[in-house]
């Protein structure tokens, strides 16, 4: 450790103050949260900094499903879990062929597609959302899981398409040649040229759509009803509706809801900086 | 009923056949309160679905979403067979059945309709102006009226018996507003309110609550054909006096801050919480609720000891005073209307679901499986010894007994709209956020009236 | 493939001076490859946009939202709130991006911190903002009442107030991912720059002025453009901290559209949307531009 001059010292305090206040403002609501879920129900509205008695019965009671409100939470965690990682297998599959066709195969068109993407991706999802219901009821699709995992496919994949045609096309076109030279077909080329080089990528944008889809509540809340059929984000919407104020219930429930896509998101952070900023620097 | 027996019989036969699909209704049902109301509910359905063997697909979802949800539905053309909310018929039903979208339910309802209270069955004939005739677009399935709610400890806390209250409108709220809480305040040093006034906007509460006091005040805002009164002045300053008595104890601070933004549960969650003293409910889902935690087998003993007490001593339920010309109240009764719409897949067999819950034997069960919030509409279910059951329910069946009226909705559709956009909960925020003068906001409010239902 | 058209696509491939593609003859199996997507596509952005335009076809529909005054002050609420949330955010994020190069262990673990509003599903933080401002007994107005003895404001039952709280909570939501973006834009300033320019003597204020700024600006323009997209979209930040409220008066264009289906006008809500498209569209199509690059 070097030895502080007064300089040095008030520049630690100029970052201090600007790293306190930031900490405070980020920390403020999920602290709150986790202040709800450790209170006991008859102080969680005491508006106390922290509790008397904290105690994780709320988990007990989430995990027990002993709450009229919570009577399918395992089920709903289920569902959330199945339309987030279908989402993201899904937008996988159709964005990474895109994108190789695209990018690599550079079929006639492609381009049109990428700017059609695009576009989706710029239009406001919630001015999608009402014709979005309506079409799924054309096809029949309400109330179905299927209706929530393509309209979250449709919303993911322009992202995912435009990042992996971004990345892909930083890929040596040398390989793709030496590799035809040895006679590898189209779709040997893809497996096993293309999808091992592009692996941080799709690690990224299959990431990025799951936590789309897990996170969405907009579309969950119009395409879904039943109450075995909804993920959490509904459920806990539908928490307000009770007349028995289990805000404490529904912020422990909403804490465990929302640590998956943190944990994700801390495992995949490598990936995930390299995906979200990949075609944003080009500026 | 025999043909409808025929059906059931037929069905019944095909069902057992092993490559037939089962048949399915989609039921679209408001989420209850509490667990007792969605249990009797489900009780019913499965009677029906092993009588007639066709599998019935159930969803239910909060009050606040059950018109998005179905307006959706209905816009996307993929309606559910047969719905129902307990906000469809203050808000929506009239302006359906104007707009030719329900189906005609007098198959079902003529030939039964001697076994309702005349004013519930009278409230879905309805009129289609784009078959130009009046015909039951709904059906009639329980009915509420707006009760008073105080908590007898509080009031005792606070220095006051119940026979304290004044029976006079002014000074029955003076007494809320200017002892009880004062007296509770300095009783326990907490920051409680008197008085829960629903308020907000997105709330059925705020309106009926509002038009509660309107009626006080004896102001009619339609003829029996609909045509609108509003230009009376008599009209006028009945309104500027009920909304400056319905805003009063909030601008005094007597009513939480929060009441503004209230939805409908919040004024029960305040109660419940004990920030709040007594409030007026369109329902006895306050005491009810308790009665549900008694007998709830997932809560200790000492909590459900805690909720009988509070359900047979604690919570009083009670009428409004007397008007503030002296005469009783008469509560207006809103009956709570389902429909099966137009455009349903299986109309024949909605008409026969309608028609097996509307039968006394199923009704009866799923009303008073409501523990009360809702009142029968039936004759026979209304002479029920449930209703002598406890002071609650009691309490109840006095207010209905005195004979009820009727919103205006049922003379003038229109007011489904008003009632929608609530111009009621508009107008008092006018009041207390804008701080608009009272007859400024009744102005803006009768013509808003006038542009919507004239 | 027919000759033709490989004639046609080598005319364009010479006008163009691209490479020449290899793999001809696979360029069918490419085309199958686009097909999952332009089905997607087709089936659930297309018809809904289509259908959607269907709906706001009636001039009439027009005349009535004109006439409901809630619309237009959601059209006041929604440009108050794309002005300023969205230069406050970006303005914030730049000037954290700074503090987030500085190297210091604690920095980086608080960097880890500060991604976690973005990477957070918005119902549970929204509505625990939302408990938090409860005028009864929600934490803040607790506090100030145990600190002051007064009560603390309505929180969201001021419109202005309550709009404003929006906003803070969109940025709260949001500032992470753009800080995050600027911050790798930054990085790829070469450090050269910046040695040339300590060597000058320059003040921070200058090495902002001269080197950061310079090499930033094309992306932080960029990064307004597309948050002012996205920030029209985001409903979750309106609806579950304010529901619309007080009496609807805290709308944008994002909740416009749960408000008309509660009230059973569709048409409207889609009306409202074509109206917004001439200001929407150009923004869409010049963000198309530059992001196909």
């Amino acid at each position: 450790m070097k030895l502080l001059t007064l300089r040095g010292v008030a520049t630690e305090a100029k970052l201090l103050l600007i790293g306190i206040p930031v900490l405070l403002w980020t920390l403020l609501p999920i602290y709150h949260m986790v202040l709800f879920a450790i209170s006991p129900k008859d102080t969680a509205l005491s508006g106390a900094l922290w509790p008397e008695h904290p105690t994780l019965h709320n988990f007990a009671v989430v995990f027990g499903e002993e709450h009229y409100y919570l009577s399918h939470f395992w089920r709903q965690l289920w569902n959330s879990f199945f339309i987030a990682v279908t989402t993201g297998v899904l937008t996988l599959f159709v964005a990474t062929f895109a994108a190789f066709a695209i990018s690599r195969l550079r079929v006639r068109g492609g381009r049109a597609v990428m700017n059609l993407a695009l576009f989706t991706y710029l239009i406001p999802a919630a001015f999608l959302a009402v014709p979005m219901y309506r079409t799924m009821g054309v096809y029949g699709l309400l109330n179905n899981q299927w209706s929530l995992i393509l309209a979250m496919v449709a919303l993911a994949s322009p992202y995912a398409i435009w990042v992996l045609k971004q990345a892909s096309d930083k890929l040596p076109y040398e390989l793709d040649e030496a590799a035809i030279v040895d006679g590898a077909s189209q779709m040997q080329l893809f497996r096993l040229v293309y999808l091992p080089l592009m692996a941080p990528s799709l690690v990224a944008v299959g990431t990025y759509a799951l936590i789309l889809a897990w996170n969405e509540y907009l579309y969950a809340f119009l395409l879904l009803s039943r109450d075995t059929a909804i993920p959490l984000s509904v459920a806990l919407g539908n928490f307000l509706a009770a007349d028995d104020s289990p805000w404490e219930l529904l912020m422990t429930t909403g804490l465990i809801y929302a640590l998956p896509p943190a944990a994700i998101y801390f495992v995949f952070k490598r990936y995930m900086a390299v995906g979200l900023t990949v075609g944003a620097i080009k500026g | 009923m025999k043909r409808l027996f025929a059906i059931t019989l037929a069905t019944a036969m095909l069902g057992s056949g092993p490559v037939i699909a089962q048949e399915s209704l989609t039921v679209w049902w408001v989420k209850g309160f509490y667990k007792s109301e969605d249990d009797a509910l489900l009780a019913a359905i499965q009677k029906f679905e092993d009588k007639s063997g066709v599998k019935v697909e159930l969803s239910q979802y909060p009050v606040q979403d059950m018109i998005p949800k179905t307006v959706a539905a209905l816009d996307s053309g993929t309606v559910p067979d047969v719905a129902y909310a307990d906000v469809y018929d203050f808000q929506v039903t009239g302006k359906w059945a104007f707009d030719g979208k329900l189906e005609d339910l007098s198959s079902v309802i003529e030939p039964i309709k001697d076994q309702f209270a005349l004013n519930t069955v009278s409230t879905t004939y309805l009129w289609n102006d784009k078959e130009k005739k009046r015909a039951y677009y709904a059906f009639p399935l329980k009915q509420q009226t707006m009760h008073i709610q105080y908590w007898n400890d509080m009031l005792e806390q606070a220095g006051f018996k119940a026979s304290d209250i004044p029976t006079g409108w002014d000074d029955y709220w003076s007494f809320w507003c200017n002892k009880v809480q004062p007296g509770i305040r300095k009783a326990t040093g907490k920051k409680i309110y008197a008085i829960g006034a629903p308020m907000g906007v997105d709330s059925s509460d705020s309106f009926y609550s509002f038009l509660t006091f309107m009626d006080a005040y004896n102001v009619k805002l339609v003829d029996d054909d609909g045509k609108l009164l509003v230009d009376d002045p008599k009209v006028k300053e009945g309104l500027v006096a009920a909304l400056t008595s319905y805003t009063k104890p909030y601008v005094e601070g007597c009513v939480p801050q929060s009441a503004t933004s209230w939805k409908d549960p919040d004024n029960n969650v305040a109660f419940h919480n004990k920030t709040i003293v007594m409030t007026h409910n369109a329902t006895i889902s306050i005491p009810a609720k308790w009665l549900d935690d008694a007998n709830n087998a997932t809560l200790d003993q000492a909590q459900r000891d805690q909720a009988k007490k509070n359900y047979e001593q604690l919570i009083a339920t009670g009428g409004f005073p007397n008007k503030p010309d002296g005469s009783k109240m008469v509560y207006r009764a809103a009956v709570k209307t389902g429909v099966v719409f137009a455009g349903a897949q299986h109309k024949d067999r909605a008409k026969e679901f309608v028609a097996f819950l509307l039968q006394d034997e199923n009704l009866t069960p799923y009303v008073e499986g409501s523990l009360g919030r809702w009142f029968p509409v039936t004759k026979k279910g209304q002479s029920s010894a449930f209703w002598d059951g406890d002071k609650h329910r009691k309490s109840v069946r006095d207010q209905f007994a005195n004979g009820t009226v009727n919103f205006e909705f049922t003379k003038n559709y229109k007011f489904t709209v008003l009632n929608n956009e609530n111009v009621w909960a508009k107008a008092m925020s006018r009041i207390v956020n804008d701080k608009v003068p009272v007859d400024q906001a009744v102005d803006e409010l009768i013509a808003r009236i006038k542009q919507v239902a004239g | 493939m027919s000759s033709p058209a490989v004639a046609k696509e080598a005319v364009v491939i010479a006008a163009t001076g691209e490479r020449k593609p290899w793999l001809r003859p696979g360029e069918l199996g490419g085309m199958l490859m686009l097909v999952p997507y332009i089905l997607v596509f087709a089936a659930f952005v297309l018809y809904p946009v289509l259908y959607g335009l269907w709906l706001a076809r009636h001039p009439a529909s027009y005349a009535t939202l004109i006439a409901d005054p809630i619309f237009l002050r959601t059209v006041v609420n929604t440009l108050v709130f794309l002005v300023i949330a969205i230069n406050v955010k970006m303005v914030l994020a730049l000037l954290l991006s700074g503090f987030f190069m500085t190297p210091r262990w604690w920095i980086k673990v608080l960097a880890l911190i500060f991604i976690l509003p973005w990477a957070l599903p918005s119902i549970p933080t929204i509505l625990s903002v939302r408990f938090m401002l409860n005028p009864e007994w929600g934490i803040v107005n607790s506090t100030i009442f145990r600190l002051t003895l007064e009560d603390g404001p309505n929180w969201l039952n001021d419109p202005r107030l309550a709009l404003t709280l929006a906003m803070l909570v969109h940025i709260w939501k949001a500032l992470p991912f753009w800080t995050v973006i600027l911050t790798a834009g930054r990085l790829a300033i070469p450090t050269e720059l910046y040695e040339a320019a300590a060597i000058d003597g320059a003040s921070a204020w200058q090495r902002f002025r001269f080197i950061t700024w310079p090499s930033t600006r094309t992306l932080y323009l960029t990064c307004t453009l597309l948050s002012t997209i996205w920030t029209l979209g985001d409903f979750n930040s309106v609806y579950l901290l304010t529901g619309g409220g007080p009496a609807d008066l805290t709308h944008v264009l994002a909740t416009l559209g749960i408000r008309y289906l509660r009230l059973d006008q569709v048409d409207l809500y889609m009306a409202a949307v074509v109206c917004a498209l001439p200001f929407v569209l150009p923004l869409v199509y010049f963000m198309t531009k530059r992001l196909s690059r």
